[in-house]
């Protein structure tokens, strides 16, 4: 027999690898049609939106089309929101998986969390597919900079949900609460409104939500002649991004004894 | 070598911290040697298994384990009801770091538990014999240096339960195993060594005859 300890490295690895693959396999066949879900929510939001705008001959998108720019701030929120609250829910979904001790709660919420912007990645992709198709323009202005926007709010998100997990497994109200919180939080991210339209002082207060800056930046990617308004900053998406990644893996040192712990 | 090393436990309860079930555990298991664990119901025998097998962490101490060691066999947790018996298997296998060879043991697993079909069902979908059937092949399929078993003897029907005796006889020669029992010919067959678990304290015997009788002599004195 070989004696080989493999190095944490390599088992953290496998065990990464291992769950990416499970909560693929769940995530897109557990439910009947499941993967049809994925595309169901985001289209209907669109199409919801789009069509008030079209009934209440609403035309407030200067430099972008209504349909796109509500679809570019949808596909940001959502990944943001996404992210955040089904790696919220990693841990009480695999707690089984702690029989075996390679297993730590950490692992499964970064899974979930990789696997949630995996899943974003492709629905945002196939949606604009299928906006191609219908004759607008897709292809960004600056690539770079939604990439940039995209990456920091599943970053945000993947903070977020860090905490939450933590937070949710010792007081498990709290997880409701954050549910709930997103909200409000889709009606102040200017998903519907552009955010220029929105007078002073209410406009500053509306800053001081991340996935805002996130959402404007990528808009002002996308389109060649939209206007983004001065007050929107990826600093500010990167620096809460960043904090909470960090306080949420803090959390997780801190706690995973008591978690695992029965 | 297993060595635990004052090892306190006592478990959450909903109103506070529950009573102390392990006080200042030592022990140093060495390896290739077969221990039986015996003790009372409530002992904490199946909670210093968890403790040795990593599912649990202790209150307080530490378990250094500078080998393989197997999750306790027989453990009721670890399957995903919604995931087939294949995809449950595939899993452990990912996580054991055998990617590489996992087709000859999914094999090896499926060919041991002997459910048919069952092994592409979701595992919500078996009965109770056929969990612990899957449960059992997974644990054998990969080569520990100590096994740990939960009373795994003893399910399953007739003709299950001879063939775990028997690859279990053949594990025996190869590797470590601590096992807890309340079957007193399980443990003279199979171990050497014996942990008498009693009032939060463990008693380590070089001998399981003598193991069972200071068992008895607690039972009695109670």
């Amino acid at each position: 027999m070989t004696a080989v300890i493999r190095s944490p490295l390599s088992v953290t690895y496998a065990v990464w690898r291992a769950l990416f693959l499970r909560e693929a396999v769940f995530r897109l066949s557990g439910r009947r049609v499941a993967w049809l879900w994925l595309l169901a929510e985001p289209i209907s939001h669109v199409a919801f939106i789009t069509l008030f705008f079209e009934i209440a001959r609403v035309r407030v998108t200067p430099g972008a089309d209504p349909g796109m720019f509500i679809m570019t701030g949808l596909l940001g929120f959502f990944m943001t929101r996404n992210t955040a609250l089904r790696s919220m829910e990693a841990i009480k979904a695999n707690s089984a998986l702690f029989a075996y001790r390679q297993v730590k709660p950490v692992d499964t919420v970064i899974v979930r969390a990789a696997l949630e912007g995996f899943l974003g990645l492709i629905v945002a992709l196939i949606m604009l597919s299928g906006a191609a198709l219908a004759g607008f323009t897709i292809v960004p202005y600056h690539p770079l900079e939604v990439l940039t926007a995209f990456t920091g709010l599943w970053t945000a998100g993947l903070g977020l949900g860090l905490i939450l997990s933590v937070v949710g497994e010792l007081l498990p109200d709290i997880a409701n609460v954050a549910k709930l919180l997103f909200v409000p939080l889709y009606f102040v991210s200017g998903l519907m409104i552009p955010v220029e339209f929105v007078p002073h002082p209410y406009r500053e207060w509306m800053f001081y939500n991340p996935i805002l800056h996130g959402v404007e930046i990528m808009r002002g990617g996308f389109f060649p002649l939209y206007h983004v308004v001065p007050e929107a900053d990826l600093s500010v998406l990167y620096g809460f991004s960043l904090i909470t990644v960090f306080l949420g893996l803090a959390l997780h040192v801190r706690y995973a004894r008591k978690i695992i712990a029965q | 070598m297993i060595v635990v090393n004052d090892v306190y436990k006592r478990y959450r309860t909903d109103h506070g911290p529950g009573k102390w079930v392990l006080q200042g555990i030592n022990l140093r298991i060495p390896p290739k040697i077969n221990v039986g664990l015996v003790g009372r119901n409530g002992a904490g025998k199946s909670t210093l298994l968890r403790l040795i097998g990593g599912n649990d962490t202790p209150t307080r101490g530490t378990v250094e384990r500078r080998c393989r060691v197997s999750w306790p066999m027989g453990f009721a947790g670890g399957l995903q009801g919604s995931l087939t018996g294949r995809q449950n298997a595939r899993f452990i296998c990912r996580i054991h770091g055998h990617e590489s060879d996992m087709a000859e043991r999914i094999a090896q697993i499926e060919d041991f538990c002997e459910i048919g079909d069952a092994f592409d069902e979701p595992v919500k979908t078996y009965s109770s014999g056929m969990r612990s059937r899957l449960q059992f092949g997974m644990s054998l399929a990969f080569d520990f240096d100590v096994y740990i078993s939960d009373e795994v003897t003893s399910t399953g029907d007739a003709a299950f339960r001879d063939k775990a005796l028997a690859a279990f006889r053949k594990l025996t020669d190869r590797a470590g195993l601590i096992m807890v029992s309340h079957a007193e010919n399980t443990l003279t067959q199979f171990c050497k060594a014996g942990i008498l678990l009693h009032d939060g304290q463990a008693h380590w015997f070089d001998d399981i005859g003598d193991t069972l009788k200071a068992y008895k002599t607690t039972l009695a004195a109670s």
